[in-house]
């Protein structure tokens, strides 16, 4: 356990390493930059070149990445070259919305996967399991704007029962109205969410039910439902467990795109807007973050799944 | 900066299932207070599309901050109404000598920063004179011509020009000529010390900006004690947001979507005139669009009409000064709806099976590339439509002319100079318009400047440097009990001081 411990943390030291190396040159390659926008369509390329200059745009890029890096390793993300503010600050500003809607969006995925999906594997051979199925493959294809603006005309604008779209201005000084504006957003990725790993969920449990331990369990007088529930089931939760590391990086995706749609100040929504400014240091900053919590997720997923599973142990030499 | 513009096939497709729905009552609009007292305590909040990236208003260009600073929170020497007049703000009179060099300016007495420091003549000069020698900051520029800038006495500050200059007034009314405090160290990026009639209370970045009244102005006091500027970026949830009651006023409001705001709904409708100008661009430099033929035909073959119905607001603009700006004259007979004549031209010009690619930035949606293709389509000119990110498009066409039709808003008022710039990204470059502008610039007398700009208007249209598609209207939604809101050139200044809400 130590040794693969070591290994994985090794993997996932390299990872974060190559992360940050694509990161930064992927976002080297937008055309356009800051002061561009800065200058405006009234300015003169000696404007422009005075804030280039100003904002320390002309370094050469290996220079610039290893200023980043040095940053990083001392825990300094750097700061917006568009207002000077931190973005440490300005994440843990931001995940004050994003990781609630995340937290809440996953577990609605898992509220609706986990029933339907063990539902539609005992039931596959009837009708309610192949509608489930159906069903759930329709939801997973359904694009998150479209979900979203659905959700909004009948829970806000028919119904009026929920906000349409924004967060309280007092933040979570309310808890019940800062939840309230997010139950629309997290439904609409946790509905679609949820829809995917349902899917999973079922073939899953249809390998569970297919397992001789089961089947030895039903032999034993129990029903094939009983068995499946006593002893298929910790298997089933350890492959969810697995894919939930997946989940992870798809909710915070469907973040960007419904932060924006239900107009939330959260990260997905700052990261939209710090790209169309082409504030570089900003998004960098952000993108390393969320891909470094990606990794960490996944990471802390194999330790965990191998701890419990009996199959995975290391024989003692 | 353009404004905005949402997915728009995504909003269509809605828009009618949102008109269903409140036509059915849905949301809570606020209640009917026309006849009420204004409440001097009201909180005022507008929803607004476009977000600054910062707010250092003296080193970022761009309406989004414009709109908002200027005479609610930093206030000039002078500023301009909606109508685009001059009129005197921190000044309490001005006047320009006969010879059009000399600017004296009269402070007016008691105004204060928000940090309680009084201005002086001093925080004048200084101000001006960064913006003279400092290429950064916005207008500098504008303020090339100036020959000194110098306090007379405590309450006098005089600028006088090495020529007269008909544009410097209107220069003084935008950034450029805002007052700062001499060695201020707020951080101008998130923050800010103005003397205007609101205070800067917060800004919230990604969502909104609170302004509170600022109880020791100079003049007459803002008509509320808070306003929250809301920013919206998608205009669907603009609309909801207006619908469910967290909105007093919406900008910016989509014609396609403003059927939704009748008066059952809380809310007026204003349309106001701007000077947002839909440029369709040529690249004047480059074949085919060199031969003037080939541009009249595209010209030609644009049913401007159709066009303004298909967008549904604002109206036709066939030279390059909008209707609010001086030297405007109705030029649409130079470039009348002719699909017959563009196809001879092309066929004289040589240019038979053109291909064309037009560069937008993606904010503008798809309905004025929609008609221009069909348009097109109808000569027998191909146009590929290339989509682009606005910060692309700065570099691909406007700082490499690297394109060959392009589509920006350009909401600049008086910025016909553009096409007097060879170097601009019109690659458009004719020497008697270059003189006549500059004619323009340094006539004394307003009436003879104008005319001088109507003459070189009419050139550039009949040489068909460019194409304007449209003048954009700007349509506020305005919700029941909230009067004053401004009508006009919302997109670029929105004076707040004089705004009320009636009690319940």
């Amino acid at each position: 356990m130590i040794r693969y411990t070591l290994t994985r943390l090794a993997l996932l030291v390299v990872g974060l390493l190559v992360a940050s190396v694509l990161i930064f040159l992927s976002l080297r390659v937008l055309p356009g930059d800051v002061a561009l926008l800065i200058a405006g369509t009234d300015s003169t390329p000696a404007q422009v070149a005075a804030i280039r200059e100003r904002l320390g745009l002309g370094a050469p890029l290996p220079a610039q990445y290893l200023d980043w890096i040095g940053g990083l390793v001392r825990g300094d993300l750097g700061s917006s070259l568009v207002t000077g503010s931190s973005v440490a600050a300005e994440l843990a500003d931001k995940a004050r919305i994003t990781v609630p809607l995340g937290i809440l969006a996953l577990l609605i995925a898992l509220a609706i996967a986990v029933p339907f999906g063990v539902l539609s594997a005992v039931r596959r051979r009837r009708p309610a399991g192949t509608a489930l199925s159906v069903v759930a493959q329709a939801l997973a294809a359904v694009p998150a704007v479209w979900a979203g603006m659905m959700l909004v005309v009948v829970f806000a604008v028919w119904l009026g029962v929920l906000p349409a779209q924004g967060f309280p201005r007092g933040g979570w000084s309310d808890p019940a109205a800062a939840l309230r504006a997010l139950i629309l957003p997290a439904l609409t990725i946790g509905i679609i969410e949820g829809a995917m790993l349902m899917r999973f969920v079922r073939s899953a449990t249809l390998q569970a039910i297919g397992q001789d331990y089961v089947r030895t369990a039903a032999a034993k007088g129990l029903t094939r439902t009983q068995a499946l529930l006593r002893h298929g089931l910790p298997n089933v939760a350890l492959s969810v467990v697995t894919v939930l590391g997946l989940q992870v990086a798809g909710v915070l995706v469907g973040a960007v795109v419904i932060e924006q749609l239900f107009t939330l100040p959260g990260v997905g929504r700052m990261l939209v807007a710090d790209v169309g400014a082409r504030d570089l240091p900003k998004v960098q900053g952000e993108l390393f973050v969320l891909t470094g919590f990606v990794l960490i997720v996944g990471f802390l997923v194999d330790l965990l799944h191998r701890a419990l599973d009996p199959r995975q142990r290391e024989t003692v030499a | 900066m353009p404004r905005r513009t949402a997915l728009a096939a995504t909003t269509l497709l809605i828009a009618g299932t949102l008109a269903l729905a409140s036509c059915s009552g849905g949301g809570s609009a606020p209640a009917t207070t026309s006849a009420g007292e204004p409440d001097p305590d009201a909180s005022l909040t507008v929803g607004l599309v476009l977000e600054p990236t910062n707010l250092d208003i003296r080193r970022t260009s761009g309406a989004a901050l414009e709109q908002i600073l200027i005479d609610n929170v930093y206030e000039g020497l002078v500023t301009r109404t909606q109508e685009n007049e001059i009129v005197a703000s921190l000044a309490s009179a001005f006047e320009v000598s006969d010879d059009g060099l000399t600017y004296t300016f009269t402070l007016s007495d008691g105004v204060t920063f928000h940090d309680g420091t009084p201005l002086t003549v001093e925080d004048v000069v200084t101000s001006l004179t960064q913006v003279k020698d400092d290429p950064e900051i916005v207008g500098n520029t504008e303020f090339a011509g100036v020959a000194s800038i110098t306090a007379a006495d405590d309450s006098t500050v005089v600028i006088t020009l090495t020529e007269p200059n008909q544009n410097f007034l209107f220069t003084l009314t935008g950034p450029a000529g805002l007052v700062f405090k001499t060695g201020d160290t707020t951080d101008f990026q998130t923050a800010a010390n103005g003397t205007g009639p609101f205070t800067l209370e917060r800004w919230n970045q990604g969502d909104s900006i609170q302004l509170v009244r600022n109880d020791a102005y100079w003049a007459e006091p803002a008509g509320v004690a808070e306003v929250v500027l809301q920013y919206i970026p998608d205009f669907t949830a603009g609309v909801n947001a207006a619908l469910d009651g967290s909105l007093d006023v919406l900008t910016a409001v989509q014609p396609d979507l403003s059927a939704q705001l009748d008066e059952a709904s809380g809310f007026t409708l204003t349309t106001g005139q701007t000077t947002d100008k839909g440029t369709l661009a040529f690249n004047n430099a480059v074949a085919p669009l060199d031969d003037a033929r080939v541009r009249e035909a595209l010209r030609l073959a644009i049913d401007h009409e159709a066009l303004v119905e298909a967008i549904g607001s604002g109206q036709t603009q066939y030279g390059p000064i909008p209707e609010l700006d001086p030297g405007y004259e109705d030029l649409s007979d130079v470039a009348p709806y002719d699909p017959e004549r563009a196809m001879e031209l092309l066929e004289e010009a040589g240019a038979d099976d053109l291909e064309l690619t037009l560069t937008i930035p993606s904010f503008y949606g798809t309905t004025v590339p929609q008609v221009l293709v069909s348009d097109f389509d109808e000569i027998g000119v191909t146009l590929e439509v290339e989509s682009v990110e606005f910060a692309t498009w700065l570099q691909d066409v406007y700082t490499n002319h690297d394109y060959e039709l392009s589509f920006v808003l350009h909401v600049e008022p008086r910025d016909v100079g553009n096409f007097a710039d060879p170097t601009y990204y019109f690659g458009y470059d004719n020497p008697e318009v270059q003189d006549l502008h500059a004619q323009a610039q340094v006539a004394v007398d307003p009436d003879e400047s104008a005319e001088l700009l109507a003459e070189a208007a009419r050139i550039v249209s009949e040489d068909h440097a460019a194409d304007w598609l449209y003048t954009g209207a700007t349509i506020t939604a305005v919700g029941d009990g909230v009067s004053g809101f401004p009508v006009d050139s919302v997109n670029s200044r929105i004076d707040l001081a004089g705004v009320t809400v009636s009690s319940e």
